[in-house]
């Protein structure tokens, strides 16, 4: 009753005030005193544990970088033409690790860990953190076993499919162990030349094992629950101060961060779904970065005052699937016609607005070991209508009973961006005669049937980013067949001299030779035409003059801590 | 008799309820594609998958999964007030509905009472003065309103009143990105403020919550002024309208003796709408940021995010009988004739 008498006394006296505070009050708040960045994604992170349900959407890992650290990470080459610092894949720094090296006897891998790293928590990172990360991977108790299968990729000892079978294969044992309070020993099976790629990413960020273990219960002994919707403990540059599943996520600097405290106090990412919105929100200064804008929206970006767009090529791409085991894709002439009748500089202007280059290859050419595999004039739609011919179809004659094969499928929330794009490549199929119908899908739909079922006959497909830099990484995951472990091998690839370039780049060492059969393995995919490469398409976000610093990495997730703002 | 009347509706609310959710849970199970792959993303072995499967529970029989979600096999679920997981944030549905929820009542409340205020006294006045000038003006704003989809209206407001006057906040959601929010207590952020003794929250949130609802009044009002007008129009044509013009009763007095009556169907539909819109307002939702029970809906549908497809269509459906509930017994209140 008391309680009610207040509400309604609170009521009373605060109505008028809100009714003048309405009419005649700012439209929106000043902002703070203290460097603050709004920045506008299509979601915020959906959930923080690198195992867990959440871990394969992009504004999710945007999350863990910025509150975790990985053992290393790539040091900053130069800055490309937009400002943006871009990393050298050939250089590994220290990042929690302070020094690490390969011991050939032991087989093993010894990272000695900086001294004075302290967390959110108060705590100091340890040699135990890192047993505890490695530990919990090999739990395989979360959602999604991310960490174990990174680790298993990096040849981690005892990181392999028996943990899905037998309890105890689950416990890490020595594979990963403290060898005194800053030095930990990893053991692999050999010297792989994935091992510190894969130490760079995501899935690889260490915890702080003494606050995440006090989240832990009998039901939930690695504290999933409490990672993926609570906060990652770790000892990145920012803490987590509020989060609002669907809506919004606020971090603040971490002040006892090891590289210094973060210039910008406080990073606001907030849920603006819209990008007209985002856009506009960006022009009229109410918001100071922007992620996931339309190419026309950045283009029209360009000559707005104060604001600017900024962007790098970094390992966003666009080719054409074309299934082997669904005809008439498994015809090569077919494969080939299709690939030289794509107009990758009408695509290029029209599609991208300028931003973006021609692809002749299979990874991204920023990536060690890419193998520019294509002729300059490898468009040509003379080329192709003979190839057609060639195959059996001269002029299209006979397609027309190939309609359900001949149906682009794209996915559908991408629209605004692919739909043109398609529109472009089915005008210019249709004139060499292949009558192509255009098939947008749901997300899920397209990854069901990209990634599990492997049936989707021809697609145009803008989402391929190997999370590890190595071309060789690449070779395995997306070519490689099921027999050589090939595991996203959407067109049902099967070639045996592929099979063994990949069998190469996951066994041997870094090397001459490994680079060798990675480069052969990728002329052999250009031959074969594996998938037809259009175009590298800048990564890009729409940026206030104000801010400055921006680096790229290779899960294309902003580092905050990177950044300045001056007003 | 009411009493009857009221127990009878809820009886056969709760079986729809049930039949909905079995159908609903079914017929998810159908859709062309198989969730398990969105989630594992693109670095998953098949031992990576099958432990998703696993994990997400589909591995299971159907009839297993259903008893699961009901709550019928051991684990918590419906019967035990549990929606379940969300596959997508790995949170609660039910307090992920609680979030979105008031989210979409707040904006339907505001705009439904902007509607009336607006769109009651209109269609009266049209009914009363056929042909007048309120009638026809009345005329061309409810073809106006509903000449373009709503989102058309909700950016052309945008650019008018935030981009071109600047009197308007940005599309920013329910707040400043910058305003720390107070606890929610109803949920509903004008009210929220107020209890948590910061005013220049609400007033905050009024501003945001403006150009949302004026848009969405804007387009309910059309239907609304129409509705009402028409009601009004027979009702003033029934026989104890000319017996009370007979009878010499002042113009005034007749007109509120019609509306009472025409007021019974025009809550119906106002009502019906309300429950439609509490879906339909996703484009308002999406246009104005505010993440509502639409969007959330949205975006669970294209997840297929069963438990909270499951979830978001058993409270819209509940709430929606609820509306219907309501609606009855006060048509039930204002002509006994509905309870028989």
């Amino acid at each position: 009753m008391q309680m009610q008498f207040h509400y309604v006394s609170r009521l009373l006296v605060t109505v008028p005030w809100i009714a003048i505070s309405v009419a005649c009050g700012p439209i929106a708040p000043d902002r703070p005193s203290e460097a603050t960045l709004i920045y506008l994604a299509e979601d915020v992170p959906a959930g923080l544990d690198y195992d867990g349900p959440a871990a394969a959407l992009p504004t999710s890992q945007t999350g863990m970088v910025n509150l975790m650290e990985p053992l290393i990470g790539y040091a900053y080459g130069d800055e490309n033409e937009d400002g943006v610092a871009l990393p050298d894949f050939e250089t590994f720094a220290p990042r929690l690790s302070e020094s690490w090296r390969y011991n050939e006897a032991r087989r093993s891998w010894v990272f000695k860990l900086r001294e004075g790293v302290f967390s959110c928590a108060g705590n100091e990172l340890t040699a135990d953190d890192v047993v505890y990360t490695f530990a919990r991977g090999k739990s395989v108790s979360g959602a999604i076993p991310v960490g174990w299968f990174l680790a298993s990729t990096a040849g981690v000892s005892g990181f392999d499919a028996s943990v899905f079978e037998d309890e105890a294969a689950r416990v890490i044992g020595d594979a990963v162990r403290r060898v005194d309070r800053y030095t930990v020993e990893i053991r692999v099976s050999g010297r792989n030349a994935l091992f510190l790629p894969i130490m760079t990413t995501y899935g690889m960020l260490i915890f702080d094992s003494k606050e995440t273990q006090k989240h832990a219960t009998d039901d939930d002994p690695w504290a999933h629950d409490y990672v993926n919707n609570v906060t990652a403990p770790g000892f990145g540059p920012y803490c987590l101060e509020r989060w609002a599943k669907n809506d919004m996520f606020v971090m603040r600097a971490n002040e006892n961060y090891y590289r210094g405290a973060p210039a910008l106090k406080r990073v606001v990412i907030k849920r603006i779904p819209q990008s007209s919105n985002r856009f506009i929100l960006v022009k009229s200064g109410e918001a100071d970065m922007a992620e996931r804008l339309t190419p026309r929206e950045f283009s029209a970006l360009a000559d707005v005052d104060g604001a600017r767009v900024a962007g790098v090529v970094g390992n966003e791409t666009l080719f054409l699937h074309m299934n082997f085991k669904t005809p008439p894709f498994d015809n090569l002439k077919f494969r080939e016609a299709i690939a030289r009748a794509l107009p990758t500089e009408k695509i290029i202007r029209n599609g991208y607005f300028g931003e973006a280059r021609a692809w002749r290859g299979v990874t991204p050419s920023t990536y060690p070991g890419f193998v520019d595999a294509l002729d300059e004039d490898y468009y040509d739609p003379d080329a192709a209508r003979r190839l057609l011919a060639e195959a059996g179809f001269p002029e299209g004659e006979g397609l027309r009973g190939f309609q359900e094969s001949l149906r682009l499928a794209y996915v559908a929330e991408k629209e605004a961006t692919l739909g043109p794009i398609a529109t472009m490549l089915q005008t210019a199929l249709r004139e060499i005669g292949v009558p192509v119908e255009l098939d947008p899908i749901p997300l899920t739909q397209y990854g069901d049937r990209q990634l599990v079922k492997k049936d989707l006959p021809f697609a145009l497909n803008d989402q391929e980013k190997p999370v590890v830099v190595d071309a060789g990484y690449a070779l395995s995951l997306f070519f490689a067949s099921p027999d050589a472990g090939g595991i996203n091998n959407m067109v049902n690839v099967a070639d045996p001299s592929v099979d063994a370039a990949a069998l190469a780049a996951a066994s041997l060492p870094a090397g001459e030779e490994r680079a060798a059969r990675i480069a052969d393995g990728q002329r052999r995919l250009a031959e074969i035409v594996a998938w037809a490469p259009v175009v590298e398409y800048r990564t890009q976000w729409a940026v206030r003059d104000h801010v400055s610093g921006l680096t790229w990495h290779p899960d294309n997730a902003v580092r905050f801590a990177d950044l300045e703002i001056a007003r | 008799m009411m009493g009857r009347f009221i127990i009878r509706r809820l009886a056969v609310g709760g079986i729809q309820l049930f039949v909905l959710i079995i159908a609903v849970f079914l017929l998810i199970r159908l859709l062309p594609a198989d969730p398990v792959a969105r989630f594992v993303g693109l670095n998953a072995s098949p031992e990576a998958y099958a432990a998703a499967k696993s994990n997400l529970g589909l591995d299971q029989s159907i009839p297993k999964q259903l008893g699961d979600f009901l709550g019928v096999t051991g684990g918590d679920g419906l019967l035990q007030g549990s929606l379940g997981r969300s596959w997508v944030t790995g949170d609660a549905v039910a307090a992920e509905v609680a979030r979105a929820l008031p989210v979409t009542l707040e904006l339907l409340t505001y705009s439904f009472l902007l509607a009336c205020i607006i769109g009651v006294p209109l269609g009266v006045l049209g009914a009363v003065r056929p042909g007048g000038a309120a009638d026809k003006g009345t005329l061309v704003f409810g073809l106006f309103a509903g000449s373009q989809p709503e989102f058309s209206w909700a950016i052309m407001f945008i650019f008018v009143f935030f981009v071109v006057l600047g009197i308007a906040p940005g599309p920013l959601g329910r707040l400043s990105p910058l305003t720390d929010p107070p606890t929610a207590i109803t949920g509903f952020m004008t009210i929220d403020g107020l209890l948590a003794g910061r005013p220049g929250v609400t007033a905050e949130a009024v501003r945001y919550l403006s150009l949302p609802v004026l848009t969405q009044a804007f387009i309910l009002s059309g239907p609304i002024i129409k509705m009402v007008r028409q009601n009004m129009a027979e009702a003033l044509q029934a026989d104890f309208v000319l017996y009370a013009r007979a009878a010499g009763l002042p113009e005034r007095q007749v007109a509120l003796s019609a509306l009472h009556a025409a007021f019974a169907p025009s809550m119906t539909l106002i009502g019906v709408l309300y429950g439609f819109m509490l879906g339909g307002a996703v484009l308002i939702e999406s246009v104005f940021s505010l993440g509502g029970i639409g969007q959330y809906a949205i975006r669970s549908i294209l997840a297929f995010d069963y438990p909270a497809i499951q979830g978001v269509v058993l409270i819209i459906s509940a709430i929606s009988l609820i509306v219907y509930l309501l609606i009855d017994i006060l048509h039930a209140a204002l002509d006994p004739r509905a309870a028989l």
